[in-house]
């Protein structure tokens, strides 16, 4: 039965693409060594998050953000202004508790702030549009989020300067050694908090009331406002979890990414790929996608060269959009945006 | 009924004039709009503007317009934001100086051979993503910028990369002023095109698919065959376009296919107001004129220059969506004066 079923299931497009996923990532980390897998999930784990908080605001707002990058940008910001004071009193007066949560506390005030941000993003730019006139509202709120995007980068610039602000580590230590692989212990944790995140935020949309809310109002706005979903707290909440999930993507891969003003615009890129990939507002197949996404990321620089990321996958998704445009798992809510 | 609407627009034109008429009917354009154009064309002349770097902002202003221009002919009128705009234009650069670097073409000719590459390429990515949700043309013509803007960077071989392709000017003298004239005539050329192709059967057919799909579709229009020709015709402008650069700027780097050049030009077409086309020459030249002054004058503050254009930008979309083109209409619509109202409004 369940071997039937899995066949069935790795018959359909979806099936096919993450069994090649597979073979493709196996091959790889055999041919060229496990830092390749390693490296693939966590930037897959990362993706997952920004990709998530892009599809949700999708599904439930119909906004096309383009601004996701920045909020990811303002995550890494935060945590870099939060972790070195932190660090630097634990140089002065040493504490073993303090200096494995010091991190954590870098990295949950980035969420807070981007968590603070997108609610005064929804407060400032959404909800005046939306008062006004929801005609065309996917391409007006998409050019707005187009402004925000300029806005906020080049306020970073003009606030914080270009330089590049960054950390060595999060987390000091000896390397982990598996199968004499060396691996940052950063890299372990960082992948096991975007796994955190992510299951924490399926529970949430799964089985709390609110998260069946946020659900109610992606599938059927007007349905949803009858049965009496407070929608304009919907709308905020889901916003500011969006910009908090990517605001703790950032402040997670500071190590990785250095804060700079256009530092969101590579992750923007990958997550808006991802999304496409996985159709547009499904919320789940864009965290499968991300780790596919990454896959590819990862494989591309490894064996064609760095460069060529962005060349890649743009034209892999042109001929997915020939044969298969909602996507490899299709979009379940497709309806809601046809409005 | 359109024999009606053009038989009224000839029965005004006789009591206008024979001058206004063509200018009304023939140029598409309003005696005041037809002073502020004297006035651009003179400006080069005159004294605080006549400096170079001054003729380089107008040129540059200039060729944003034109940008708008095109821009809004897809943005306003159909509804799809061709957000990888500047990717046309780069293609269109390119090709004109890889052309003319190595087989020696005529940087006159490359132009055509940019526009014409130009427009394959958005004929291709149109036929591919027009007929989904708007919302996916815009994402996969940004995709295919950054991808453009890769190749530009990776193919070293034919490009010469991040350190610049050389490619010949089309004029010999160094400067900037009949580049400004030339510019300005592809500007008008550009505007007629469109404003033609708008006022004819099938801009009313553009029209009705950005206003209501559904209902254009029920009326026996094909939505995808009307957006597949209006975003060649667009991309066309753009790859034209993107010829006259390489030949002016004379160095081609990849930057020059970046998102925010883009931005840029997206930012002049919606302040300048949806679906009016000349809001672009009227918005495009002053506004580029007053972030350069900004951008030179506030050099201890890099990036103020954008700040103010991506508030403009949110603003205008919020309260204002009419843009610049809707404000000149409301206020010119007040005027009582039949003879002043029919020099702002034609």
């Amino acid at each position: 039965m369940l071997i039937k079923n899995i066949l069935a299931k790795s018959t359909t497009t979806a099936g096919v693409v993450v069994t090649i996923s597979i073979m493709v990532a196996l091959y790889s980390a055999y041919d060229k060594g496990l830092y390749l897998a390693v490296n693939t999930v966590v930037m897959g784990g990362m993706l997952a998050l920004m990709a998530l908080g892009l599809a949700l605001v999708f599904g439930v707002m119909n906004v096309a953000m383009f601004a996701h990058g920045e909020f990811f940008m303002i995550g890494s910001l935060s945590a870099f202004y939060i972790f070195p004071p932190i660090h630097e009193y634990l140089v002065e007066n040493p504490n073993a508790f303090l200096s494995m949560i010091a991190p954590l506390i870098a990295i949950l005030g980035a969420l807070l702030i981007g968590m603070v941000v997108g609610v005064i993003v929804e407060k400032l730019v959404f909800s005046p549009l939306r008062k006004r006139s929801t005609d065309n509202w996917v391409m007006n709120s998409f050019l707005l989020t187009v402004g925000l995007s300029v806005i906020l980068i080049n306020g970073h610039q003009l606030v914080f300067g270009t330089e590049s602000k960054t950390i060595v580590r999060y987390w000091s230590g000896r390397p982990l050694n598996i199968y004499d692989v060396y691996i940052a212990r950063d890299r372990i944790i960082t992948l096991f908090l975007s796994g955190i995140a992510v299951l924490l935020f399926w529970l949430f949309i799964k089985y709390s009331r609110t998260g069946r809310s946020i659900r109610a109002v992606s599938q059927d706005e007007k349905g949803a406002l009858i049965v009496g979903i407070n929608l304009t707290g919907i709308q905020m909440l889901t916003m500011s979890l969006s910009c908090g999930l990517a605001a703790y993507a950032g402040a997670c891969l500071l190590f990785l990414y250095p804060s700079y003003p256009t530092v969101g615009i590579e992750p923007l890129y990958l997550a808006w790929f991802v999304v496409i990939l996985a159709g547009l507002g499904n919320i789940m197949g864009a965290v499968v996608c991300a780790f596919i996404v990454s896959l590819l990321k990862v494989v591309t620089e490894a064996y064609v060269g760095s460069g060529w990321e962005y060349i890649v996958p743009s034209a892999l998704i042109m001929l997915m959009l020939v044969f298969k445009p909602s996507g490899i798992f299709g979009s379940a809510v497709r309806g809601v945006h046809e409005q | 009924m359109n024999n009606k609407i053009n038989a009224i627009e000839n029965d005004t034109s006789k009591t206008n004039g024979v001058f206004l008429g063509f200018l009304k009917n023939g140029l598409h354009i309003t005696p005041a709009g037809l002073l502020g154009l004297v006035i651009l064309l003179l400006l080069p002349n005159i004294a605080p503007f006549n400096q170079e770097y001054m003729i380089r902002w107008l040129v540059m202003g200039t060729f944003i317009a034109a940008g708008a221009i095109a821009f809004d002919f897809t943005g306003g009128y159909i509804g799809i934001v061709n957000f990888g705009f500047h990717a046309f234009v780069g293609l269109g650069g390119y090709t004109s100086g890889i052309l003319a670097h190595r087989i020696g073409l005529s940087p006159w000719l490359g132009l055509f051979a940019g526009g014409i590459f130009a427009g394959a390429l958005g004929f291709v990515l149109g036929v591919l993503t027009l007929r989904l949700r708007g919302i996916y043309a815009a994402v996969v013509a940004w995709f295919v910028g950054l991808a453009l803007m890769g190749l530009a960077t990776k193919l070293v071989w034919l490009t010469r990369g991040p350190l610049g392709l050389r490619v010949d000017r089309l004029f010999d003298s160094p400067s900037n002023k009949p580049y400004y004239y030339l510019i300005f005539i592809i500007m008008m050329i550009v505007y007629l095109i469109t404003r033609k192709v708008v006022n004819s059967k099938i801009g009313l057919a553009f029209k009705a698919i950005g206003q209501n799909m559904e209902a254009a579709k029920t009326s026996g229009i094909n939505p995808f065959f009307y957006r597949v020709s209006n975003f060649t015709i667009s991309c066309t402008i753009a790859g034209f376009l993107g010829g006259f650069y390489a030949h002016y700027y004379g160095i081609l780097t990849p930057e020059l296919l970046h998102t925010t050049k883009t931005v840029e030009v997206l930012a002049v077409a919606y302040l300048a107001g949806r679906a009016s086309l000349w809001g672009g020459i009227a918005v495009g030249i002053p506004f580029v004129f007053f972030t350069e002054l900004m951008r030179s004058s506030l050099t201890e503050l890099p990036g103020l220059n954008l700040v103010f254009y991506g508030l403009m930008l949110v603003w205008v979309m919020i309260y204002y969506p009419g843009g610049f083109a809707m404000f000149y209409d409301s206020i010119t619509r007040k005027i009582k004066n039949t003879s002043l109202k029919r020099f702002f409004r034609g």
